[in-house]
């Protein structure tokens, strides 16, 4: 398959607005990316010509930003409405070995929706994880610092090499993650079953590479320093950090102290790697 | 006195009252404006009675509160106008200024334009700190939106009182500045975040000034292609009013006429409902399905609802386009059931939007809007004649001549201009030795108005968008320094630039309102060059006391004068603007506060230098002349000496040495750039440091010695602190030294060599002496922590 064969879909919804970046992303590397509306999903309030379904694309993008507020818990209502009318063209999108990524409150809708981590299932009733209020209490965007630790199982990062340092912003109010299943015992295990399972794909780290680093380059409190996942299959993704915010290097935060540098921004192989991934699978 | 016999009740099922003007006495009349809270002089009054008189009949109730509103000071300007038209509206200029009308409308390239707006949500924010501050960046949003163009920054100038203000100090019925402080940042922080859009620059200030009155400014930038800019009127008669967005309620009654009054200690509890709710997720989608039919060319007109209501914008639109309008106020989606029709037509409720398109095109809005679930409904038609009516049910309730009803009043009030005396002495005081200078220069690292800002802008996404190639933080991403202004790439496919910046001393203001506002419009300037990019167009947001009070008028006389003549010589139009008087409380007025937001541009982001030092090695110069002008200075507050002699712009001295600075710029000779502005040369440098994590070795002897100072050396404190317009620290490396040179000599820009980059601490020596000799790490910690360490230490 040709790069522009490559359908991308950007869904949105109210509150939705990391959407433009995301699009930008896919379409500079010659993708065919689209903005969707829940609602064209759902087929309410449409006129003829506007219904998509998902089997039309190879890849669904969960945009950042804020879905209906955030007011409940963030991403609650996006996954909400998700699972209500789409669920079922979901799970067969995923189990295609289709691609779908979420920054940011895209995650955030993900682990709501039940399919990250997903330990056990394609997409589990209730979430099995968290994004919990940051440390801090507040919205904070700062830079981040993000090692590289996936072995290979992530789609989504195939471009990247294990153990490479990637400066990507990020820019939440709730991104701790957190396995809260009542014991410490069973929380233990589950986060050994991502790492044995090679399901963590970035985690923060300081200048010197440490996954231990604390505030600010942990910025939320996330145990283990975790900043991004995959599911069992590698193909459904997602980060809080922002990777569409730094395709370019003249969006980082220090371009200007090295004017003689490369142009691509460290968030560019996120994109490459999965649209090389479908081109190479369909 | 009881006026009740002056009301007449209509036979509706809602109430409405006709007002029996012809029947009232000068008193009654004043007695009537009091009980209805409409804010009308006596002669007002007379002027409208006199109009109904002409009609043959009285007004009813909701027309009187309509004229409330238009001719408050909020939404008429009438006692501010007159001195800006003298001073700075329409000055001359090549930039090619698109349009004036809710925002300025600039070109920004060939096929696109730039749009900008600030205003002021002062007396909200005292109120309803949180709700006040958000609901000024939606306000500020939705004027750059219904322009057509895409809001793509937001900017937040804000002023409080002394976090640390003893509670006793704060008037009663006021909020303590701490609180004040944390919900106006929240405000912005959730809506701004929600909404999308990035929060770039500001400026937070801090003054027992603002104990009783705190200053919310926000400014916004959009941009737009050109043949998608629309027009804030109508297009002639038989278009469809439509209205959507929020629902209409009764938050944000009477808010412009509480803007147009002085705040007392029952504010808090009379006022409450004049502060209107913002709701960001009712916003987002109105900002996408605006712009989206809008490029689809289905509208003929569009025009947000902010200080003035349904009421202001019907009749503005339609008179502006030549024509007159039908409203009717029983289809008004509400928020609440029983609201009067009054309520309806002067509420100033939030997230409203009023489109104007041709019959053909309602039903393909409406399906954008629905797709989009903002609610919005049909509300009524443009008509033939110069007038609009609004109906209950079938029933004429309102019928005004939109030409009296929007020609306000226009004062010229009695002023007095201050005389500056600058001629007293300052306070004299011994200089300071090594360790007291190094402990003042740690001390005003760490001051409220100097310190890092990061706690604030942290918490906004400075970044959404993917497309601000200049953030409020530059140098090291983990232990950054300060920028002088934000940058931009607002398109796809072309590396322009747009850089803004926001700007205002109130200690120079306080002092001599002509030179602080001159200093203001300079700084603003100032960053926009020492970003890399040239000066374009300003905006203001002139916020001061009551103009009812000479006194107050005469600075704001001053103050305009100020931006006239600096705009003048820069031909730098003012493009859009905003004017929040009555600025008072019960401890007396805020200082003069003219912020200044300016735009620059640059053909090239990549062009841009930021304020970290760059490399080992590289040389330090000053640019500028270094004067014993130390009123309002952080330095002279700080040993707590006055001074009335506050600092000057020489503008020819200002033109020769910014366009030196571009070029340099132009031409990628300059490793680092940063002006020098509060606290002066020791907390520029002292910035620079900390940016870049890295030292300097500089000597000062020289400085003050150049050009006609020469004979009288100045002071050492004098040189380290000063706080003279028109000066910058450029960072060279060593094989462009004579590059540089040279380009300077060929500007007349006076420049002194002062040392170089060092692996070391920050060290300041004049001549043999050394005066300052810390480690990097020292500044940093004073500098980054000086806001949370007075939030967390103050009661």
């Amino acid at each position: 398959m040709k790069a522009e064969q490559v359908k991308v879909c950007i869904l949105r919804m109210e509150g939705t607005n990391c959407e433009q970046e995301t699009y930008d992303a896919f379409k500079r590397l010659g993708a065919s990316p689209e903005f969707v509306h829940l609602k064209q999903l759902e087929g309410r309030d449409t006129n003829e010509g506007e219904n998509r379904s998902l089997e039309d694309f190879h890849i669904l993008m969960f945009p950042g930003g804020f879905s209906a507020g955030d007011y409940i818990r963030a991403g609650a209502i996006f996954a909400a409405r998700l699972k209500a009318s789409i669920k079922d063209d979901m799970v067969k999108f995923i189990e295609d070995g289709k691609a779908v990524g979420g920054f940011c409150n895209g995650f955030q809708i993900m682990v709501e929706l039940g399919i990250l981590p997903a330990f056990d299932s394609t997409m589990i009733e209730h979430p099995d994880a968290v994004l919990h209020a940051n440390d801090s209490g507040t919205f904070e965007c700062r830079p981040t610092l993000l090692k590289h630790v996936n072995k290979g199982k992530c789609v989504w990062t195939t471009k990247l090499d294990e153990g490479e340092l990637r400066l990507i912003p990020s820019a939440h109010a709730e991104g701790k993650f957190m396995l809260p299943h009542g014991s410490q015992e069973k929380e233990d295990a589950l986060y050994q079953r991502l790492f044995d399972e090679d399901r963590i794909v970035f985690r923060y780290a300081d200048t010197e590479g440490d996954t231990d680093a604390a505030y600010p380059f942990n910025p939320n409190g996330s145990r283990f320093n975790i900043a991004g996942l995959t599911n069992d299959k590698g193909n459904v993704f997602g980060m809080m950090p922002h990777p569409e915010r730094v395709f370019f290097r003249n969006t980082h935060p220090d371009w200007l102290r090295n004017r003689i540098g490369p142009s691509e921004g460290d968030g560019r192989s996120v994109f490459e790697s999965v649209i090389e991934y479908v081109m190479e699978n369909f | 006195m009881d006026i009740s016999h002056l009301f007449e009740d209509l036979e509706l099922d809602t109430p409405v009252r006709r007002v029996l003007l012809s029947k009232a006495t000068d008193d009654e009349l004043m007695a009537i404006t009091e009980a209805m809270a409409i804010g009308l002089s006596v002669d007002e009054m007379q002027r409208v009675k006199d109009h109904f008189k002409e009609e043959n009949r009285d007004p009813f109730d909701i027309e009187l509160e309509a004229l409330g509103q238009a001719w408050s000071e909020h939404c008429c300007y009438k006692s501010s106008k007159y001195f800006m038209k003298k001073s700075f509206i329409g000055v001359e200029a090549p930039q090619n200024l698109v349009l004036g009308e809710d925002a300025g409308v600039v070109e920004f390239d060939d096929e696109h334009v730039y749009c900008v707006g600030l205003e002021s949500h002062n007396h909200p924010s005292a109120i309803g700190p949180y709700g006040g501050s958000a609901t000024g960046v939606g306000g500020i949003v939705r004027d750059v939106l219904c322009m057509g163009s895409q809001p793509i920054a937001v900017i937040d100038p804000l002023f409080f009182g002394p976090l640390d203000t003893p509670i006793g100090d704060v008037p009663d019925g006021t909020n303590h500045p701490k609180f004040i402080y944390s919900g106006v940042v929240a405000g912005i922080r959730d809506y701004g975040n929600r909404i999308g859009i990035p929060t770039v620059a500001g400026m937070v200030n801090f003054h027992p000034g603002y104990t009783g009155n705190p200053l919310v400014n926000v400014g916004c930038v959009g941009i737009g292609r050109k043949e998608h800019v629309i027009h804030s009127r109508v297009g002639g008669p038989g278009e469809i009013y439509i209205l959507a967005g929020g629902r209409t309620g009764r938050d944000g009654i009477h808010g412009v006429t509480f803007a147009s009054a002085d705040l007392s200690a029952d504010s808090e509890e009379k006022d409450r409902g004049s502060v209107q709710l913002g709701d960001p997720i009712t916003k987002e989608p109105l900002i996408h399905s605006c712009l989206e039919m809008n490029e689809k060319g289905l509208l003929r007109g569009m025009k947000d609802l902010g200080g003035g209501g349904l009421s202001c914008v019907s009749g503005e639109m339609a008179l502006d386009g030549g024509a007159g309008a039908v409203i009717h106020l029983d289809r008004i989606p509400l928020k609440e059931k029983g609201l009067a029709p009054w309520e309806i037509w002067v509420s100033e409720s939030q997230e409203r939007m009023m489109v104007s398109v041709l019959p053909k095109d309602v039903d393909a809005v409406l399906h954008i809007f629905k797709k989009w679930d903002v609610e919005a409904v049909v509300i009524g038609d443009v008509v033939e004649g110069k007038r609009v009516k609004a109906l209950w049910k079938g029933e004429t309730i309102l019928d005004l001549d939109l030409e009296f009803f929007t020609a306000g009043p226009e004062y010229c009030r009695i002023y007095e201009s201050r005389k500056v005396d600058r001629s007293v002495p300052d306070t004299p005081f011994e200089q300071l030795d090594r360790t007291e200078l190094e402990g003042t220069l740690l001390s005003l690292l760490a001051s409220p108005n100097i310190c890092s800002k990061e706690p604030v802008f942290r918490t906004y996404d400075h970044e959404v968008r993917g497309r601000t190639v200049v953030k409020p933080a530059v140098g090291l991403p983990f232990t950054p320094g300060p920028s002088d202004a934000a940058v931009i790439k607002p398109l796809e496919d072309s590396n322009k630039g747009l850089a803004i910046s926001a700007d205002v001393n109130p200690y120079f203001c306080e002092i001599d309102p002509y030179r602080g506002t001159l200093s203001a419009m300079e700084e603003s300037m100032r960053n926009i060059v020492a970003i890399g990019a040239y000066p374009h167009s300003v905006t203001d947001c002139l916020n001061f006391g009551n103009p009812e009070k000479p006194d107050r008028l005469g600075d704001f006389e001053q103050a305009c004068e100020a931006i006239g003549d600096f705009a003048k010589h820069f031909t730098i139009p003012v493009v859009s603007g905003n004017v929040s008087l009555y600025n008072e409380s019960d401890i007396g007025k805020v200082p003069p506060t003219p912020t200044i937001m300016m735009i620059g541009l640059m053909d090239d982001v990549h062009n841009a230098t930021t304020s970290d030092l760059k490399k080992e090695g590289n040389i330090i110069y000053l640019l500028g002349r270094t004067s014993e002008e130390m009123g309002g200075s952080a330095f002279y507050r700080h040993m707590e000496a006055e001074c009335s002699c506050v600092p000057n712009v020489d503008l020819d001295l200002s033109q020769k040495i910014s366009e030196a600075i571009f070029e340099m710029n132009l031409e990628g000779q300059l490793s680092a750039v940063h002006d020098l502005s509060e606290g002066g040369l020791a907390i520029a440098i002292s910035e620079m440091c900390i940016g870049g994590h890295i030292g300097v070795d500089i000597n000062i002897r020289r400085i003050g010695s150049f050009s006609e100072d020469e004979g009288i050396p100045l002071r050492n404190d004098v040189k380290l602190f000063s706080e003279s317009n028109s000066r910058y620290l450029i960072e060279v490396p060593v094989q462009l030294a004579l590059k540089v040179e040279d380009c300077l000599s060929r500007h007349e820009a006076p420049y002194e060599k002062l040392g170089t980059v060092r692996d070391e601490g920050l060290r300041i020596t004049d001549g043999e002496d050394v005066l300052m000799d810390i480690p990097v790490e020292v500044l940093d910690h004073q500098w980054r922590n000086g806001l949370t360490s007075i939030m967390e230490g103050s009661e």
